[in-house]
């Protein structure tokens, strides 16, 4: 347990400097939220580069790299200017975050039961992370075995690097307390939301939504990659929600980074990029140009693994065969298919009350949630497009994989509509307030 | 999940603990002798009591790759229930677990269920 807590605090440590040269206004929960998940996507960096110039992974090797990395972060954050005022400020303890720090503790007791259980772990994530680490760099001998496309070679590294980076420091490959690091990101995830959350609304508010999306941004597939891609994908489309709202350019370079993470930890981070760009074009046709330079270094961090995995000749499966002639050929059956993955949603009723709370919202409100409305729809449809185009039994690719979607994008959705309700709720109390005062 | 502070989590801690191996609990352990035995770079094939993909030989095939890495495991069995005989003529090593073999082979090593043989004649 303490080489991946070591590993946690270390990544936080090292994502410290990073996070303040993007955002010197950054403090409290921002800071370290965003802290770590710089710290973490900037360790699969760290790993990716050095194997790519063939540097055998060891503590010293990575150590080195990452405190030029830390130096030159620290550096470029002392020269930013700091008279901006912190933008932070609102996010204050409140008694609501005793249940968030409850519920993680329970979090946290669930995914160290044992040693990572799931089965994707041990034939997808955990077994490369385990399989690069015996050459101390990527293994591409592995990831171009033809008899190893059960890995899926061609999902990008971040989460098998991250786990790399703990076996480092431990000195070896022990899976008992990899679930620690799933924790983490969440945790992350929680805090960013709760700073950006606490600029558009009160404290109680915030704790509140807070609460929400710390339950669901754990992700219940201990060890698989889903709670990197939560938390990065999350985090992302809530700093691009922002940016888009008060044109913050912080925000911006926030939310492009934190995309081009995600795109790095599974293919539907990939799918997000580009379901933002398309929202970002549709949300603001005349300024997208402009928006769409500003999410530039996520398209630069997705690039390396793209290239990679296209000079390696790395299979897709979902690619692979005919995909026109699968998606033809489901098509007429696509009402079908819809009602199934009805049948089959994870928890319909939060869903129901997703649906519930976006009609019952004042129509200015959805009107400013628009982009988030957008990326949630994209992405679904993404997802359809998935299934209809499997080269897999239909039916096995919804049972194995529906659920786990649907957490892809319950965070920003979740973010927004919750939002929504509790500023239209709050701007009736005050409204209520200032009738009895003109009583008075 | 909520109820896991307060409950004695020693059951659940056994119960995820075995959750990988439900079918064969002591393969693991096999595959760490094996492991113990092999040389990274080694190629290897498994040998199981189900030799259909979908109802064993999977699971077997994936478990295998996880607790040998650094070596080549080589399936025998493909997702359509094929046979592969060339990936048992290429191995150096085949790992029977659960089952006896009848091929001219000396034995490596012997554990639990299973043993690690060397196939003569090559």
């Amino acid at each position: 347990m303490t080489a991946t807590l070591v590993a946690i605090l270390s990544l936080t440590v090292f994502g410290v400097p990073i996070a303040l040269a993007i955002d010197r206004r950054a403090r409290g929960a921002l800071l370290v939220g965003t802290a770590f998940l710089y710290g973490s996507g900037t360790m699969y960096l760290v790993l990716l580069m050095l194997s790519i110039a063939h540097i055998r992974w060891t503590l010293i090797s990575v150590t080195t790299a990452s405190l030029v990395i830390f130096c030159a972060a620290a550096f470029i954050a002392r020269r930013e200017a700091t008279d901006s005022p912190s933008r932070t400020a609102n996010a204050k303890p409140h008694l609501l975050d005793l249940p968030t720090l409850f519920t993680i503790v329970c979090y946290a007791l669930y995914a160290t039961l044992a040693k990572v259980w799931e089965w994707d772990f041990w034939a997808m994530w955990g077994l490369k992370a385990r399989t690069f680490l015996e050459i101390g760099g990527i293994d591409w001998r592995f990831l171009e075995s033809p008899w190893n496309t059960f890995a899926h070679p061609d999902y990008p590294l971040l989460v098998p690097l991250n786990y790399d980076f703990v076996a480092l420091l431990n000195g070896g490959w022990n899976d008992r307390w990899l679930g620690l690091l799933g924790v983490a990101w969440a945790v992350a995830l929680a805090l960013v939301a709760r700073s950006l959350a606490a600029r558009e609304t009160t404290p109680f508010f915030a704790a509140l939504l807070t609460l929400l999306v710390a339950a669901l941004g754990f992700s219940r597939y201990v060890g698989l990659a889903e709670g990197a891609l939560i938390a990065f994908g999350g985090a992302g489309v809530l700093f691009i929600r922002a940016a888009l709202l008060d044109g913050d350019d912080v925000s911006w370079r926030h939310g492009a980074l934190m995309l081009g993470f995600a795109a790095n930890c599974k293919n539907e981070g990939l799918a997000l990029l580009v379901a933002v760009t398309i929202a970002v074009i549709a949300s603001s046709w005349f300024s997208a140009p402009a928006r769409l330079r500003k999410l530039t270094p996520a398209y630069v961090l997705a690039a390396p693994w793209l290239i990679l995995r296209a000079a390696h000749t790395l299979p897709t499966d979902i690619a692979s065969g005919s995909v026109a002639s699968r998606l033809f050929a489901r098509l007429p059956h696509a009402h079908q298919i819809l009602a199934y993955l009805a049948e089959e949603l994870s928890k319909p009723w939060f869903w129901v009350a997703i649906l519930v709370g976006i009609l019952i919202a004042p129509a200015a409100a959805r009107r400013r949630e628009r982009f988030v409305f957008l990326v949630t729809a994209i992405q679904l449809l993404f997802y359809v497009t998935a299934y209809l185009a499997t080269p897999n039994n239909l039916q096995w690719h919804v049972l194995s994989s529906w659920s786990r979607l649907t957490t892809h994008i319950a965070v920003p959705i979740t973010f927004a509509v919750f939002l929504m309700l509790a500023n239209s709720l709050r701007g009736s109390q005050d409204a209520l307030h200032a009738e009895a005062r003109s009583d008075e | 999940m909520l109820l896991l502070p307060f409950i004695d989590r020693g059951p659940s801690e056994r119960a995820m603990a075995r959750y990988s191996e439900r079918a064969w609990p002591d393969y693991p352990r096999f595959l760490e002798g094996v492991r113990e035995h092999t040389k990274p770079g080694d190629t290897i094939a498994v040998i199981v009591p189900i030799m259909r993909w979908e109802t064993g030989y999977s699971y077997a095939y994936y478990r295998a790759s996880y607790f040998l890495t650094g070596r080549e495991v080589l399936p025998l069995v493909t997702p359509d229930n094929g046979r592969l005989p060339q990936n048992f003529r290429a191995a150096k090593y085949i790992a029977v677990f659960g089952v006896g073999l009848r091929v001219p082979a000396d034995v490596v090593w012997r554990g639990g269920r299973g043993a690690l043989l060397r196939l003569r004649q090559r």
